[in-house]
């Protein structure tokens, strides 16, 4: 089908609104009568609550309302149910919210946080999940046996494991038996900030008669949260109502309750007026949520020339103190420590264990990140092995169309070895290495990765024509930065086949917006883009079937294009704007159409018997190159370019495919190079953009984005997804790359230039070391 | 304590009482209700809240409202003219720089005090007239990009 | 965000009114000059000044000028991008314009002056090394009246100076460089931007002509002690003979013994300690070639 809009780099939809400083964001959101919220939180990472004394903050003019655990006495989470609005007898990490406080101002409300006076009895903390998981260890949930949780995350009831998952897929102990060489290697990957330059934020409004809440929230999945919250607070999915501002970044931060809690906490004690929470930039580092860290034990067996033969990982995720997304991660995530590789027999166990820390949250990769840090840090220390080039190595073992998964779905569409093949090509793979100049060392690496997306899930949307012509979209997606806005417009302007510029797409709203599963997973092009094609299509034929009757000719010999309806041979009848007028005269109306999709039931979801829950309704694929420049005298990685290349299925916007490969190449390498908590007895010590460092624009390398195109029969257009899978590749590559450079293998991140240096005088060391007895001992 | 200062933002002139204690940000978000500068930290780390005061940028969550008495003050409200946009803004939306959009009118008013300064910057030095706004989306590629080309766009070559 | 407690204010017109403001007031009183640090502190609550006496309304602090009998004066209040970009600096005192180049952000430096850097005595100031090397001076006012003290003579601890209470910083005065000179200065922070010091080194020598003679040389180290320091010993190393590449690395090497990094959240002492002999060397390095009329 002829596209005038899908295809092409049209400018933003919500684009205007942004270079003019117009658009609203959550921490925007003013409403009359609005108050604002502080949080009182524990410095201790283990404690129990002996005495809260608020009478302090009572003493500063303009508070409202001082809340309390016990005043607010529900849990939520989404997965398992675990996490108090404010904390009651105990507290589990260093910032959990104590109490909260809504004032007038601002001011006034931090000023009375500041007198309030909480007396705690502290208790044993655990930092590292691997002492989690010992017997002696101090327990964080001992009731964690009473607590609701979706039944596919098991826990262990009187241990910090929150949710354990085994798979077991063929024969691992006969696949390594029949491998030639066995590589057993551990890696850890560090927990990182989302730190998105938008701090959570809500407004919350309670209206008592009704036991009815509204919220303003810059979430990234509203009807998640409206579904956590109705469950924690026992009322219907209509007494609550989500109203989606602009988000300022998120990453999969903003899909749990950070600032929402509080709001809405408080908006039950402030007698109607909505109270504003704006966590500050310390309260976002400190006390929102994390990446998952992870200690990932990799036992992999290869024939000599490089074809794997068996998998068995071990994986134990850093949850922090509460399960937020955490189960799903830890559950989900294991299987891509697989890689996009043909692996006969495999055994994977993960566990994610409670810690008393920041929690750990959805973000970008959901596991993926971390998994495809250690699968292909790995697969460069078999390729230097046994002597086969990294890209060969890959090219070798990499999926291609027709493959079975581990579950025995066929994989289609799979655009991987063209993404290795150019992304190695753009790098400049297999060239000779310039010479060193002076102290600094070149070199080049590259992973690469797969990512499927949460299936099945679903996405429901309206779409309104008016009677001027003039279109509006009721989709309950936000925006959150990807360009959904666009891509969902530019989706149903093609489809409907009116011009791009009549088409309105307002944020959510969960009162007149139907569900969406979330802006998450990369999913929202595929799923929400396929409900607007359903949708789009009905106000489509509609519209035909009026005109036919109108204009007294065939419905299926008409065509509308650009607004205009056309007959076969391409000449112009009538606007739609003329005919919708004729249609309803001066009285007004709608034509209306609706749209649902899930994949559920598709036949590309078949697998083998019971397995067809690791089916993925579409799989995407990445590789990244990177080449660097170590000082090997100071450690500093210079990050020269990275090459990264995408199969994106269709590229609906193409320069929105680019800014989302950029992107996460520039979060990658700020990940891997710069940012770390530092940490003390579970207290964050670098609570500012000062000591928590994300890349500027001057450690920006040369990126060159590859989008390949394997159009996928089902998607609209034939698109996928690619908001996430851009965030995994950048840290191996860099690794692989240093590897490169100099010889020295890192396993475990970040990679700051005081471990490099380290590690390269340790090299050094042991090369003078075995020299010397090479010279004790010739021969 | 209330100190009276007169101020001009965006070319209208304002007459008000403050507290010593109040920050730029603040009044202008607070006060005036323009929102398009953002307070993403507050500590002058990650450059959301730039604004221009007489065409120099600085961060306004350091700025104490009292220091602007008698200043002239440009946000990004004030960017564009009578005529339309700013060809910054105009080169943001052609170029794609713009993701979440949070960094951006602060990214924008960088581009313009650098550009008003240096017609025809190159990329070393737009890179380092930016470096003091952080962007998590991770734009600095195509932002770099668009105030090359409004540069041009105004006039500056090289 | 966090916001900042109410305070009084003050707004001086003259500095003797200034100094009159805060020997008044006593410890509950600052100076307020860029307020990029004493803002910070404040809304972190690591400072709670009951009174805050902003500077900024007295004239005639804020100037870069040459001296009439030589050398120029730097205004207290002189915020760092006007050093930075201040053609008289760049030509003159290349060094000091390359220091206030890589400190903090851009828009940071349209606010921060060089009276308040200094002042603050961090270990890590990052002008501080080229006021060292430069030999720079400063006037200083307070209530027993004005007097002159040496950079090197200043910084007595972390956050710790001479001044007493009551006195202010209204100038820095640095005397010409001599012919044949060449002064660099050197950094590494975590990342390219926008970042304090882990180490910084600024590095002065001056060529008496004849085969890489050394007439005068200067090392000064930020980041490294409880204050910023003249490398002593590296600086002896360097007189002792002509300037070549062994006499760099010792020098370097000197360098790097003669501080006392401590291990903090940034980086370890360690790490530090081996950074400013990299640093050391790279800084005499391009000293060398600047001195020589060749570019850094």
């Amino acid at each position: 089908m002829e596209t005038r809009y899908v295809g092409k780099s049209v400018i933003r939809v919500d684009g205007l609104e942004k270079v003019t400083g117009r658009a609203v964001y959550g921490v925007d959101v003013e409403l009359p009568g609005m108050l604002y919220g502080a949080v009182v939180r524990s410095p201790y990472a283990h404690a129990r609550i002996v005495d809260i004394d608020t009478s302090g903050a009572w003493k500063v003019a303009g508070v409202k309302a001082v809340v309390v655990g016990r005043d607010v006495p529900y849990t939520f989470g989404g997965q398992v149910k675990d996490q108090p609005f404010l904390a009651v007898e105990r507290v589990r990490y260093v910032g959990e919210p104590v109490m909260a406080v809504a004032a007038e101002t601002e001011l006034a409300a931090q000023e009375a946080a500041e007198r309030v006076r909480v007396t705690y009895e502290e208790m044993a903390a655990v930092f590292d999940p691997r002492e989690a998981l010992k017997e002696s260890a101090p327990l964080l949930h001992p009731d964690f046996g009473d607590y609701w949780h979706v039944p596919l995350y098991e826990g262990v009831a009187g241990t910090n494991v929150c949710m354990v998952r085994r798979l077991l897929l063929g024969d691992v102990e006969r696949g390594f038996a029949e491998a030639d060489e066995i590589f057993e290697d551990e890696f850890y990957i560090h927990p990182v900030a989302h730190s998105p330059m938008e701090t959570h934020a809500a407004v919350a409004q309670y209206f008592q008669p009704r036991d009815e809440y509204i919220i303003w929230s810059s979430t990234d999945r509203p009807y998640r949260l409206l579904k956590e919250l109705v469950q924690a607070l026992g009322v219907s999915l209509n007494q609550v109502r989500f109203i989606s501002a602009y988000s300022g970044g998120g990453f999969g931060g903003k899909g749990a309750m950070v600032a929402e809690i509080i709001a809405v906490a408080l908006a039950k004690f402030t007698k109607g007026r909505p109270v504003k929470v704006v966590c500050s930039r310390e309260e976002e580092l400190t006390a929102s949520q994390t990446r998952h860290a992870a200690f990932m034990k990799l036992k992999t067996g290869v024939k000599k020339d490089g074809i794997f033969t068996a998998r068995k990982a071990d994986i134990i995720w850093d949850n922090g103190a509460y399960s937020s997304l955490g189960p799903d991660v830890g559950f989900r995530g294991v299987l891509t420590i697989l890689g996009p590789y043909r692996i006969p027999h495999v055994e994977l166990l993960s566990r994610l264990v409670y810690t008393n820390k920041e929690i750990g949250g959805a973000y970008r990769g959901f596991g993926t990140t971390q998994v495809t840090w250690a699968c292909e840090v790995q697969m460069d220390m078999i390729a230097q092995k046994l002597r086969i080039d990294p890209l060969e190595i890959r090219l070798k073992n990499a999926y291609v169309d027709g493959d079975s998964y581990i579950n025995g779905q066929i994989l289609r569409t799979v655009g991987l070895k063209e993404t290795l093949k150019k992304a190695g090509r753009e790098i400049g793979w297999g060239q000779p290495k310039p010479a060193p100049r002076g102290s600094k060392f070149r070199g080049k690496g590259m992973a690469t990765m797969l990512k499927p997306t949460a299936t099945p899930t679903d996405s429901y949307c309206f779409i309104r024509v008016n009677h001027d012509a003039s279109i509006v979209i009721l989709s309950g997606a936000p925006e959150v930065g990807g360009g959904q806005k666009t891509v969902l417009s530019q989706i149903a302007a093609d489809t409907i086949g009116v011009p791009l510029s009549s088409i309105v797409i307002p944020n959510p709203d969960t009162y007149y917006t139907p569900y969406d599963m979330a802006v998450a997973s990369s999913r929202t092009t595929y799923h929400m883009g396929n409900a607007i094609r359903q949708a789009g299509q009905e106000v489509r034929q509609k519209i035909l079937q009026l005109a036919g009757k109108s204009l007294e000719t065939d419905p299926s010999r008409l065509n509308l294009s650009e607004g205009k309806i056309f007959d076969e041979g391409g000449r112009e009848l009538i606007t739609l704007q003329q005919l919708l007028n004729k249609i309803f005269g001066g009285r007004g109306g709608s034509i209306l159409g609706e749209g649902h999709h899930s994949p559920a039931g598709s036949p590309l979801l078949a697998a083998s018997p019971g397995q067809e829950a690791i089916s993925s309704i579409f799989w995407m694929f990445g590789t990244h190159a990177a080449e660097v420049e170590v000082d090997i005298e100071t450690g500093v990685v210079k990050v020269l370019k990275i090459a990264a290349a995408h199969d994106v299925g269709r590229a609906i916007h193409p320069a929105l495919c680019e800014q989302q490969i950029e992107g996460a190449v520039v979060m990658g390498l700020s990940n891997t190079l710069f940012e770390e908590f530092k940490m003390e007895k579970g207290k964050i010590l670098n609570d500012t953009l000062a000591d928590y460092k994300l890349a500027t624009t001057l450690d920006l390398p040369e990126i060159v984005t590859i989008l390949v195109e394997s159009y996928h029969e089902e998607g609209p257009f034939g698109a996928k997804g690619v908001g996430e899978p851009a965030a995994a590749p950048t840290a191996p590559a860099i690794a692989n790359a240093i590897f490169d450079a100099t010889g020295v293998r890192i396993r475990d991140l970040p990679i700051t230039p005081e471990k490099l240096l380290a590690a390269l005088k340790r090299k050094e060391q042991t090369e003078k070391l075995s020299q010397e007895e090479k010279a004790v001992r010739p021969g | 304590m209330k100190v009276p200062i007169d101020l001009t933002v965006n070319g209208e002139r304002y007459e008000l009482e403050v507290e010593p204690r109040e920050t730029l940000v603040e009044l202008l978000r607070e006060r005036l209700h323009l929102t398009g500068t953002k307070e993403g930290c507050g500590t002058g780390d990650c450059g959301t809240c730039i604004v221009l005061v007489e065409g120099v940028p600085v961060n306004s969550c350091l700025v104490l409202a009292v220091d602007i008495k008698g200043r002239q003050v440009l946000t990004i409200e004030g960017l564009a003219g009578e005529g339309g946009l700013h060809p910054l803004q105009e080169s943001f939306l052609e170029k794609g720089a713009v993701q979440c959009g949070f960094c951006t009118p602060a990214m924008l008013m960088s581009g313009k005090a650098l550009l008003d300064r240096v017609p025809g910057a190159g990329e070393e030095e737009i890179k380092s007239a930016l470096s003091g706004v952080l962007c998590r989306c991770g734009s600095y590629k195509k932002i770099v990009e668009a105030v090359k080309a409004a540069g041009e766009k105004m006039g500056g070559k090289r | 965000m966090k916001r900042l407690r109410p305070f009084r204010y003050f707004e001086a017109g003259t500095v003797s009114e200034a100094v009159g403001i805060l020997t008044r007031e006593g410890v509950g009183a600052h100076p307020l000059a860029g307020g990029t640090d004493l803002l910070v502190r404040m809304k972190r609550g690591d400072l709670a000044p009951g009174a805050l006496v902003n500077l900024k309304r007295i004239p005639g602090l804020g100037g870069i000028e040459r001296e009439p009998g030589g050398g120029i004066r730097v205004g207290a209040l002189a915020v760092i991008s006007a050093i930075e970009h201040s053609p008289l600096v760049r030509t003159s005192y290349p060094v000091l314009a390359e220091a206030a180049g890589v400190l903090g952000s851009p828009s940071i430096r349209n606010l921060g002056t060089l009276g308040g850097n200094i002042g603050r005595a961090s270990p890590a100031s990052d002008m501080a090394p080229s006021l060292l090397i430069l030999r720079a001076r400063m006037l200083v006012e307070g209530p027993q009246g004005k007097r002159e003290v040496e950079v090197r003579e200043f910084f007595k601890g972390p956050g710790e100076t001479v001044l007493s209470s009551g006195e202010l910083i209204t100038s820095f005065l640095l005397p010409d460089m001599a012919p044949g000179s060449g002064a660099v200065y050197e950094r590494i922070g975590r990342r390219e931007g926008m970042d304090c010091a882990l180490v910084g080194v600024a590095a002065l020598v001056t060529l008496s002509g004849k085969d890489h003679g050394v007439k005068d040389a200067g090392v000064a180290l930020a980041a490294v002690a409880p204050v910023p320091l003249r490398a002593k010993r590296a600086e002896q190393v360097l007189l002792s003979g002509s300037l070549t590449e062994e006499r760099m690395k010792e020098a370097a090497r000197a360098a790097a013994a003669e501080c006392f990094p401590i291990s903090d959240m940034r980086a370890s002492g360690s790490y530090r300690q081996e950074m400013v002999q990299v640093l050391t060397y790279r800084a005499l390095a391009r000293a060398l070639r600047l001195a020589e009329g060749g570019k850094a």
